[in-house]
């Protein structure tokens, strides 16, 4: 294969995707290749929330605000159906302090614009009839949504070759080009089944990302953090929006290396659940711990009870990739010329995916940038050269 | 925390001989089984013996095994699941589930003997009521003495077609024929291997002879292509099979029964291997995939040891042989037996050894599944019944060029029911390999994570010692 397109993305996950959906729409000849199969890697091993709450308000919250917003547009506009739906999501206190840090939380976000509302017992239990009894109140946010992740990505890949993509799976970059005795733009991508020539070369690749940067000569500060996920039996009738705690937040947030672990609970489309959630530095070890699991389940039956009889049907864990300062890196790449980076997004990949591929689209026709734009550039850290 | 030198995942007869070989060489040892009572599916229940019906020599061989597993000290935990493996400073540490609830075992060695389980091919009907496999048909007769149907029809291959045809006729089943679809003609070339294995032989006579007795027809290069029926099961369509095991047009019969059992052969359980993170192969003559063994039945893993069908469909005999070498293997590594011992042990069970595999090669290569026979599985053909994903789904994902096992989940919900994928990933790795022209080797097989079997959230969430 030797072939030349407007732009090559490396890595098939949901932001690749988002990537190749958004500048193929934009009328670009796009190629994407991806070392496994579409969505092997974090976006079949996580949840698929799309979450505005839990993002500090300022530029986090404005990539949530507008990612959701392009979501809604996606449902509707791409052929394949995946379980997008506007549930609403249930923030969860356990306590008084975190009762408050709920109520502080809900009015932050009506300040930010975000639809929010507190519940009192009796709005908790109507919403959510079966969690603990002990529980006295928490925080209703209308406008989250949830999606299936792997179909998410597979409608967003499968719009995208309707427009022109040319989908390279089991295809690993070994070499990026470059002009100028390598010093220059980007002039193609080398894999193993061939050439690419392209002046654009877009890095989706996640946790994986150093991996290609390092071809260019960077050096990014993104480091694997993993993510343990149970799947239930069918338990159709548990809950009806996903519920998360309080103390979600601060593990999102903080960057503390040892195992961290707060509620997620997820009912998917097909009727089982997906309770997360924990975040560790493990290294690339994508190895499910027994202990986490236990500590999941743990978390999951403190706030329903109900679940002690559910079985537990299996597990995994994925690596989000994490960024220093919490918020993803997208954009171009000063010292790499036609190198742009979609990446860094931690645990909020599926939220900002549609986001980031706007931007990505955006940097690369040219074409107009939200002022976020300026905050998210991988330049705002020295990508020392290695 | 419970602690053991070593762990015996399974107590067929391949687990009761590691663990008892190993007691005898003075190791702690801990047997643990799913089902109430130890023996596996081989030794479940039995018929008393008689003059018509003498014990086969492998099953007294078993017996003998389970009255000294009584005396022998081992400690015997039964309905206990090990749904989780991980390595731990005293070696291996196992998740357990079990009437206690959740626990944990240290052990310093780990021998899994873990069996295997029946494949099947599918066809449109087979998840009616009335359909089930050999094995369970045999189970139900031996140690329940209940038959699964009056009229009953057996289809599939391998020498588990007739033993079961016996049993089942001799509870009282008007069995109506045995379908085997190998059409075994090519069985001169492997004559050689037959040599030596008088035993099996003559096992295999004499189920033929019971069922020439017993009138009922066993037809070769047979199988059943559909059943029908319709709240159970009322009728199967049967056909003829050409070279390459493919229904023959127009020589489809029907015949009215009300139970069918089919078994194309065993694969071995290797999830909890998977899960360890032990390197495998695909070997056909061995029934599939199989852990990567040396001599001694060591994985890739330091400490822990396979046998038995778990380690390559083989048998009983075959089964107790292996059990007797991992158990000397572990006793050697925790230094209870000398180098020079083990060698010597080795030496004088590897004739006999090389001699049951040789036969057990030539029965898995004479009775595998015919490629012809994936036909069967038409595209309306339920493939994951957990999820009610049909053979035709699986087709259209493949066609638009996903060739990855672990992708076609992600395609469809294939895989991601209460069995984990154990009944269909097999399935769908021959239709994988069929459908793109390529060996089952190179397909895969599912990932596997904790844990193996479901268990209740509450027993999960359980506050413990981690």
């Amino acid at each position: 294969m030797t072939s030349k397109a407007d732009a090559v993305i490396i890595g098939g996950g949901i932001v690749g995707a988002a990537c190749a959906y958004y500048l193929s729409t934009a009328g670009l000849k796009v190629h994407l290749v991806e070392r496994g199969f579409p969505a092997s890697g974090t976006s079949r091993a996580c949840d698929g929330l799309i979450l505005t709450w839990d993002k500090s308000p300022g530029a986090e919250l404005a990539l949530g605000q507008a990612s959701a917003m392009l979501w809604t547009e996606l449902a509707q506009v791409l052929d394949m159906d995946f379980e997008y739906a506007r549930t609403g999501t249930i923030l969860l206190a356990e306590n008084e302090p975190a009762l408050a840090a709920g109520r502080a939380r809900v009015e932050a976000m009506q300040a930010a614009g975000v639809r929010a509302e507190t519940l009192d017992d009796v709005g908790l239990r109507s919403l959510e009839p079966n969690l603990a009894a002990d529980l006295t109140g928490g925080a209703f946010f209308p406008d989250d949504a949830q999606v299936d992740a792997r179909r998410a990505t597979l409608a967003l890949l499968t719009a995208a070759q309707q427009r022109g993509l040319a989908l390279h799976s089991q295809t690993e970059v070994s070499a990026i080009r470059r002009a100028n005795h390598g010093e220059g733009r980007v002039s193609g991508v080398v894999t193993r089944s061939g050439e690419i020539s392209t002046e654009t070369v877009v890095c989706a690749a996640g946790v994986w990302s150093n991996i290609v940067a390092r071809l260019v000569g960077l050096e990014l500060p993104i480091r694997p953090r993993k993510g343990h996920i149970l799947v239930t039996a069918r338990a159709p009738y548990l809950i009806h929006h996903p519920l998360l705690e309080g103390g979600y937040v601060t593990t999102v947030q903080s960057a503390a290396e040892d195992l961290q672990v707060a509620l997620v609970a997820e009912m998917t489309a097909s009727g089982t659940l997906l309770l997360g959630s924990s975040r560790q530095f493990a290294g690339f070890d994508r190895s499910v711990s027994l202990a986490v699991m236990q500590a999941i389940a743990a978390r999951a039956l403190r706030f329903l009870p109900g679940l002690a009889r559910v079985g537990v049907l299996r597990s995994y864990a994925g690596l989000r990739p994490w960024s220093p300062d919490h918020l993803p890196l997208i954009g171009p790449v000063e010292a790499a010329p036609g190198f742009y980076l979609a990446t860094g997004h931690e645990g909020a990949g599926i939220g900002l995916a549609p986001i980031s591929g706007q931007l990505i689209a955006g940097w690369v026709t040219g074409g107009d940038l939200p002022p976020v734009a300026a905050e998210v550039r991988p330049d705002r850290f020295e990508l020392s050269p290695c | 925390m419970e602690q053991t030198e070593l762990a015996v995942v399974g107590a067929g007869p391949a687990g009761l001989s590691a663990a008892i070989t190993a007691a005898r060489s003075g190791l702690h040892v801990t047997l643990l089984d799913e089902y109430p009572a130890p023996g596996g599916q081989y030794l479940k229940g039995a018929f008393r013996p008689t003059a018509a019906h003498p014990l086969p020599t492998a099953e007294q061989q078993g017996r003998t095994l389970l009255r000294e597993l009584a005396i022998s000290g081992i400690g015997l935990r039964t309905q206990t699941l090990v749904w989780g493996i991980e390595t731990s400073t005293a070696g291996w540490r196992l998740a357990l589930y079990s009437p206690r609830g959740l626990d944990w075992l240290d052990a310093e060695t780990v021998i899994v003997a873990s069996g295997a389980r029946e494949l099947i091919i599918p066809f449109p009907g087979w998840t009616l009521p009335g359909v089930m496999t050999v094995g369970g048909a045999q189970l139900l007769a031996k140690e329940h003495g209940v038959l699964p149907g009056r009229r009953m029809l057996l289809a599939g291959s391998g020498p588990l077609l007739l033993a079961a045809a016996d049993t089942l006729s001799r509870q009282g089943a008007q069995v109506v024929a045995v379908l085997e679809a190998a059409p075994l003609s090519r069985w001169m070339p492997h004559a050689p291997a037959m040599w030596g294995n008088w035993d099996r032989l003559r096992e295999g006579w004499h189920y033929l002879y019971r069922l020439q007795r017993a009138r009922i027809p066993y037809r070769l290069g047979w199988t059943a292509i559909q059943a029908s029926g319709r709240d159970e099961l009322e009728a199967v369509t049967v056909a003829r099979l050409d070279r390459q095991g493919r229904p023959i047009p127009g020589s489809e019969e029907e015949v009215r029964v009300d139970a069918l059992c089919l078994g194309f052969g065993f694969l071995p359980n290797v999830e909890l291997t998977q899960l360890a993170g032990c390197d495998h192969s695909f070997e056909a003559a061995r029934g599939g995939w199989v852990p990567c063994l040396t001599e001694r039945l060591e994985t890739s893993r330091p400490g822990l040891f396979v046998a038995g069908e778990a380690a390559g469909v083989a048998g009983a005999t075959a089964a107790m042989l292996e059990g007797q070498i991992a158990g000397l293997a572990a006793a050697h590594r925790l230094g209870r037996i000398p180098e020079s011992r083990l060698v010597r042990e080795l030496m004088a069970l590897a004739p006999r050894r090389r001699h049951l595999a040789r036969f057990a090669a030539m029965l898995n290569t004479l009775f595998a599944p015919l490629p012809g026979l994936d036909a069967l599985t038409t595209d309306d053909t339920p493939i994951c019944r957990c999820e009610e994903v049909t053979a035709g789904e699986v087709r259209a994902v493949i066609d638009q060029g996903v060739w990855e096992l672990d992708a076609l989940k992600t395609w469809t919900r294939v895989g991601q029911g209460p069995c984990q994928g154990r009944t269909c990933g097999p399935l769908l790795a021959r239709l994988m390999a069929h459908e793109r022209g390529r060996p089952v080797s190179e397909v895969g097989s599912f990932s596997v994570r904790p844990p193996l079997k479901p268990i209740p959230l509450g027993d999960l969430a359980r506050e413990r010692v981690l």
